[in-house]
């Protein structure tokens, strides 16, 4: 019964947000760690993720959305700039870690608003 | 489980690319160096980096997950030394020739700032692991 509390659609939602912005930083490691490394090729959260999540938030249904599995998969696109075949571009990286941390503040900030509404709720007061 | 996401590859990154400066600075150290301990001019050295694999998979199941790096060997460069004609030194031949190290001080300065630029960005990702994680224990207050 009391799950029902945590299980709103856009609690799960922000949940799965920050599952897939902490594999995100990890692909965004594993990429870096390799900018040298001749033949790397650049790692990325999966494509299909965001898409799935989007139209699992449209259908407001929260199974969906906590059956959702974000993974890390080699970024078939990414082309080489360099003749070792590495396709790591360090400031693409960095550019996207720096979105990615600020992604990551958005969504706590989001879950921590959703609890202190909850809390509100019990409560009666603002604390 | 790690409360730093991805520390793992980037500490080993970080391990191995002070190594490649270590390296680096050696060669420079020994541009001029004609007699070694074996008594032949020092060889120029280079890292070679191999993948380190995560034990753990990704947090997907099946998806590869993070992997390091590491210093697989430091190896000598085999190209051969440069003749610099200076018939005082003891180490010169019948010809006055002496052998010298052919190490290029600009592509070592080159690797340097290479290595010392992909150093930088690992500390950026653990410093930007830092803040999300303490983002995250901050979940719930206000």
């Amino acid at each position: 019964m009391i799950d029902a509390l945590f299980s709103q659609t856009n609690y799960a939602a922000m949940k799965k947000m920050l599952d897939a912005t902490a594999l995100q930083h990890e692909a965004i490691a594993s990429n870096l760690a390799n900018v040298e490394k001749p033949g790397y090729k650049r790692m990325e959260l999966n494509a299909s993720f965001a898409n799935e999540l989007k139209s699992a938030i449209g259908s407001q249904d929260s199974e969906q959305i906590q059956s959702l599995q974000p993974s890390i998969a080699v970024d078939a696109n990414a082309i080489s700039n360099t003749r070792d075949g590495n396709t790591v571009q360090l400031e693409k990286e960095l550019m996207n870690m720096n979105q990615n941390t600020i992604a990551h503040a958005v969504e706590t900030q989001l879950v921590t608003g959703q609890l202190l509404r909850l809390r509100l709720a019990i409560t009666g007061r603002p604390s | 489980m790690n409360i730093l996401t991805g520390v793992n590859a980037t500490s080993s990154a970080l391990e191995a690319e002070r190594i490649r400066m270590e390296v680096i600075s050696q060669n420079i150290a020994n541009a001029e160096v004609s007699h070694g301990p074996d008594g032949k001019p020092y060889q120029r050295q280079q890292v070679v980096f191999q993948t380190l694999l995560s034990q753990q998979p990704g947090m997907g199941g099946t998806a590869p997950g993070e992997s390091g790096i590491q210093v697989a060997r430091i190896e000598k460069d085999q190209r051969a030394p440069r003749l610099v004609f200076n018939p005082t030194s003891k180490d010169a031949d019948a010809n006055g020739m002496v052998a010298m190290p052919d190490i290029n001080i600009h592509e070592e300065m080159a690797d340097l700032i290479t290595a010392s630029r992909a150093f930088e960005a690992n500390l950026a990702v653990v410093r930007n692991a830092r803040t999300m994680a303490l983002q995250t224990l901050s979940i719930g207050k206000r």
